[in-house]
């Protein structure tokens, strides 16, 4: 029934063109610009104010590379990805401040982190007893967001929700958790978020976390570049395409998902350590927002957009800090939103990428429009039937 | 084809199973109560109703347009805090609320009127773009009006007729104001309805909102029709700002959670339907009122998440979504 | 034993009944046509055959399963693919990629997480898109060929996925006179391997390809059987072919 396999002799061996998973400039390049930032501390001194910054930046664009598998990639729009970047912080962090205080007592000579103190907590609650253990507190810190970005995925994708409703969501479950993390001030710091535990500032971390940076960026690169990433690109150009051809599209994008909650989890669990200050801002949907544009700013469907993104934007507000500009410093971000939005919507890198390619500008960007429309269309129109119960009324 | 049927009758039936549920839960709760209880429970219902009104203000002008373009106007919050902030500047020179709010409806009706010509039109056919676009929009009004205000906080007081209030089963206070609020929650939908429904303007935005390419290709100017509604439904939003301006101090990160839970509303009662607003709000109202009661209003916002994330397994696209097919 | 075989499918729509106690089977090894009217079902019975909607009532045999109500990707693996109407494809992605997407392989996430392209496979790709000459346009992004490239091109995934069934709902729409003498063409050829089942208005083709057609008409096979037979049938003259004759 089938043809016979290879039965013409000139389709045989022909190979397509097609860029190397790991281009041998790329990694050179790469591993140039790794060894710079891993000596700085060297040059810099460990406490100066710079390299510190660049610990912290590589943690954003960890969290703003999550950010990119998701929405450039495979076309999911969540804007509560600070979720999994904020509780993989809050584990750290809670866990380091348990910690911290038992050898540095408060100034009341208690041995319970002081915002437990004063909401009138007198011992360590019982459920955070584990966090004393380090190793949990950093399982926990991957573990759990992982599942809960199951959890979420589970209940959105399976039902065919994307598009607007899943960023309304994705948005709604991030306000919740900060509200929560503010109401349960004795557990979680509060307003004033959870300090003094003791960051870790040695050089041997800023190179633990570039060589976590790395690893994430092969496995982004992989997942992006491989086989399965040619899927998870079909997926994203036309699901019900995908779904047609056998593929269980709910299931690809959860699986996206959960690595993309996983390396915000890990983002935020080094942030925690290396910046030793964590508060209800980091799991707030502004700054879940914010990462969406740092990696729309850098390119979103490239890798090296969000480090870009993330770094430019960030050291950007760095720089102006101390002048008059830093109080419309939103205003500019502001801008930044829209300025993206409409003129470079391949973002800087993707814009380069077409430069260099002599593609179409916005040649992307009209495919994009194509793939949003469809989706927009599909939220309202389209729905297969494996989601209805049998006998329902359909058309 | 068959849409037009398909959709009345499916919307129809899940809108009388969700009252019957509604009232099923409520016979429940009344009949294993005491009396005590129960009058407790009624007392809190009560407030909950004023709660959906306030979600049906400040959701009806973001239901409008997302049906209608099919855009979500992710500065939604910050157009009503124009809208309070408008209404903080007419209480200071002597208005109050009834003249705040026509002032409010055209100040913020013309910021839509810019946004939609300045950023939006150019980006309707790129949804997911254009929450973060508007999102931008937003953060440049809170940085805006900080700037033009202070970051001081403003108080803006109700009119004096609406002073004083009637008492409750269970000597529950309950102010005029509420009351103001349910009427305005009425005024705002009957408005909205009218509008679309019983004028020559709402038969063409249906036209858009059913077909796009036929109604243009029938010669409605559909980016017109687009940038009316953006307008009509900013202004909802002013309105609601200076409506919901007494209830709360105004600030500039006020409208936010109006905003979010603006969104759950949509998402909850869907947009296929006017309808949709005033049923996801009551639903959503009464509920967070039940369960913060027994516990805290952030318990309360969890468990109606979680509520409405179940919900929308069932209902996709809300209880009045779209269920035609093109 | 036909290899697919609907039996009574009924839809309702709202007090419409699209499709109405169907019974209608194709033999392995065929080449069916699907006539009718706009509005007789036609492309309905291919959404309840692929699991973009359910029926009321009624069931779907395919190889001796059922697999009425089952979603869309597991009616896939059971061995039926389906090209729309309007070509319908992956449009960042490039010609080659297309068709690799495409092959019949495992489908569930960890499986395919460590998949490379073998070279059989790479052969597969390359013989395939000789098949629908479009070989020389492999590293080509889709959204740069021509609507009739598409067509075939669709096809050609359809015959990379290996079905046991092949639905090719309307291919020639909107194709020049030349485009659908080549996809006619094309068509002949894939029906040498493979069991379809095709949907067209155009009497034109149907003439040249067809050896057994099916007539629908509001939710019922009106009439079944070789063309020249159904052709001369008085019923389908009435309905179909009208009163004018001829397409």
């Amino acid at each position: 029934m089938a043809m016979k396999p290879s039965a013409r002799p000139e389709a045989r061996g022909r190979r397509i063109r097609r860029t190397r998973m790991f281009p041998l400039w790329a990694l050179l390049l790469g591993a140039l610009v790794m060894a710079l930032i891993g000596t700085s501390p060297y040059y810099g001194g460990t406490d100066s104010y710079v390299v510190q910054l660049i610990g912290k930046f590589l943690c954003f664009a960890i969290f703003a590379l999550s950010i990119d598998l998701i929405w450039g990639f495979t076309g999911i729009l969540s804007l509560g990805q600070a979720v999994y970047f904020g509780i993989g912080a809050y584990f750290v962090a809670l866990s380091m401040k348990i910690n911290y205080t038992l050898t540095h007592p408060t100034r009341y000579g208690g041995k319970i982190p002081d915002f437990m103190e004063w909401n009138g907590l007198t011992e360590l609650p019982g459920f955070m007893e584990p966090l004393m253990s380090t190793p949990i507190a950093i399982i926990g810190a991957l573990v759990v967001p992982t599942l809960l970005a199951l959890f979420f995925g589970v209940i959105t994708f399976k039902r065919h929700i994307y598009g607007v409703y899943c960023a309304v969501i994705t948005l709604a479950e991030s306000l919740i958790l900060q509200d929560f993390i503010i109401e349960y001030q004795a557990y979680t710091g509060g307003f004033n978020g959870i300090t003094d535990y003791g960051n870790i500032r040695e050089p041997a971390f800023l190179w633990f976390i570039i060589a976590v940076t790395v690893a994430f960026f092969i496995i982004a690169r992989f997942l992006t570049h491989s086989r399965i990433g040619t899927v998870l690109k079909s997926v994203r150009d036309n699901d019900v395409r995908a779904q047609f051809m056998g593929y269980n599209v709910a299931n690809y994008r959860i699986f996206v998902f959960c690595v993309s909650a996983f390396m915000s989890a890990a983002a935020g669990a080094m942030y925690a350590a290396w910046v030793g200050i964590v508060s209800f801002l980091d799991t707030g949907p502004l700054f879940s927002v914010e990462a969406v544009v740092w990696t729309a700013v850098g390119g979103r469907a490239t890798l090296i957009g969000p480090f870009v993104g993330a770094f430019l934007v960030r050291g950007l507000e760095f720089m102006l800090s101390g002048s008059w500009f830093a109080d419309y410093w939103q205003f500019f971000i502001g801008a930044l939103f829209i300025a993206v939005v409409l003129w470079i919507p391949d973002g800087i890198v993707g814009s380069i990428g077409n430069w260099l390619r002599k593609r179409r500008t916005g040649s992307v960007r009209q495919i994009r429009e194509d793939a949003d429309q469809r989706a927009h269309d599909q939220q309202r129109d389209w729905e297969p039937a494996g989601a209805r119960k049998p006998g329902e009324e359909v058309v | 084809m068959l849409s037009e049927r398909a959709t009345t009758l499916q919307t129809t039936n899940l809108w009388l199973i969700a009252l019957g549920a509604a009232v099923a839960l409520l016979v429940v709760l009344v009949a294993t109560g005491t009396i005590t209880i129960s009058q407790r429970y009624i007392s809190q219902m009560m407030i909950g109703v004023s709660v959906a009104a306030i979600l049906v203000i400040a959701a009806v002008g973001l239901a409008i347009i997302f049906g209608v373009a099919g855009v979500i106007n992710m500065a939604h919050g910050q157009f009503i805090m124009v809208g309070a902030y408008t209404a903080a500047v007419v209480g200071q020179l002597g208005g109050n609320t009834f003249v705040a709010i026509p002032v409010a409806f055209a100040v913020v009706a013309l910021l839509g009127l810019i946004v939609e010509r300045g950023i939006i039109q150019w980006i309707y056919d790129r949804p997911l773009e254009t929450l973060l676009a508007t999102w931008g929009v937003g953060i440049i009004l809170e940085v805006l009006v900080k700037v033009i205000f202070g970051p001081e906080l403003y108080y803006v007081g109700a009119p004096r007729m609406l002073d004083g209030g009637i008492r409750l089963i269970g000597r529950l206070p309950y102010p005029y104001y509420r009351l103001f609020l349910i009427g305005m929650a009425i005024l705002m939908l009957a408005v909205t309805f009218y509008l679309v429904f019983k004028t020559n303007f709402g038969l063409k935005v249906r036209a858009v909102r059913r077909n796009r390419a036929m109604a243009g290709s029938l010669g409605i100017n559909t980016a017109r029709i687009d940038m009316l509604i953006f307008m009509f439904g900013s202004g909802l939003a002013g309105v609601a700002g200076a409506v919901l301006a007494p209830i709360k101090s105004v600030s500039t990160t006020m409208g936010f959670s109006y905003a979010v839970d603006s969104y759950m509303v949509i998402v909850l009662g869907g947009v296929g339907n006017l309808l949709g607003v005033p049923t996801g709000a009551f639903i959503i109202g009464e509920a967070e009122t039940l369960i913060a009661t027994g516990t805290n209003s952030v318990i309360g916002k969890l468990l109606v998440f979680v509520f409405i994330v179940v919900a929308i397994r069932i209902v996709p696209r809300g209880i009045f979504g779209y269920q035609e097919r093109r | 034993m036909p290899l697919l075989e609907v039996k009574s499918l009924t839809t309702v729509v709202s007090g419409y009944r699209i499709l109405n106690n169907l019974d209608f089977s194709v033999e392995e090894n065929e080449l069916r046509v699907l006539l009718g009217p706009n509005g007789a079902g036609k492309t309905t019975l291919i959404a309840m055959i692929t699991g973009q909607f359910k029926p009321t009532s009624g069931r779907i045999l395919f190889n001796g399963q059922d697999i009425t109500g089952r979603a869309p990707d597991e009616i896939f693996l059971a061995g039926i693919s389906r090209k729309f109407q309007v070509p319908n494809m992956y449009e960042t992605l490039s010609v080659y990629d297309n068709v690799m997407v495409s092959l019949l392989t495992e489908r569930k996430v960890f499986r395919y997480m460590f998949k490379r392209v073998t070279p059989e496979e790479n052969d597969r790709i390359w013989e395939i898109l000789e098949f629908v000459d479009l070989a020389d346009k492999a590293n080509d992004p889709v959204d740069t060929l021509s609507h009739g490239e598409r067509q075939w091109l669709e096809m050609g995934m359809l015959i990379a996925s290996n079905p046991k069934l092949m639905l090719l709902d309307e291919p020639t729409t909107g194709m020049t006179e030349e485009g659908k003498r080549r996809t006619a063409d094309l068509i002949r050829r894939i029906a040498r391997n493979h069991t379809v089942l095709l949907v067209e208005h155009d009497m034109h083709l149907v003439r040249q390809i067809a050896d057994k057609v099916t007539v629908m008409h509001q939710g019922q096979v009106l009439a079944e059987g070789p063309l020249a037979e159904v052709v001369q049938n008085d019923q389908v003259k009435a309905v179909y072919l009208g009163k004018g004759g001829a397409h």
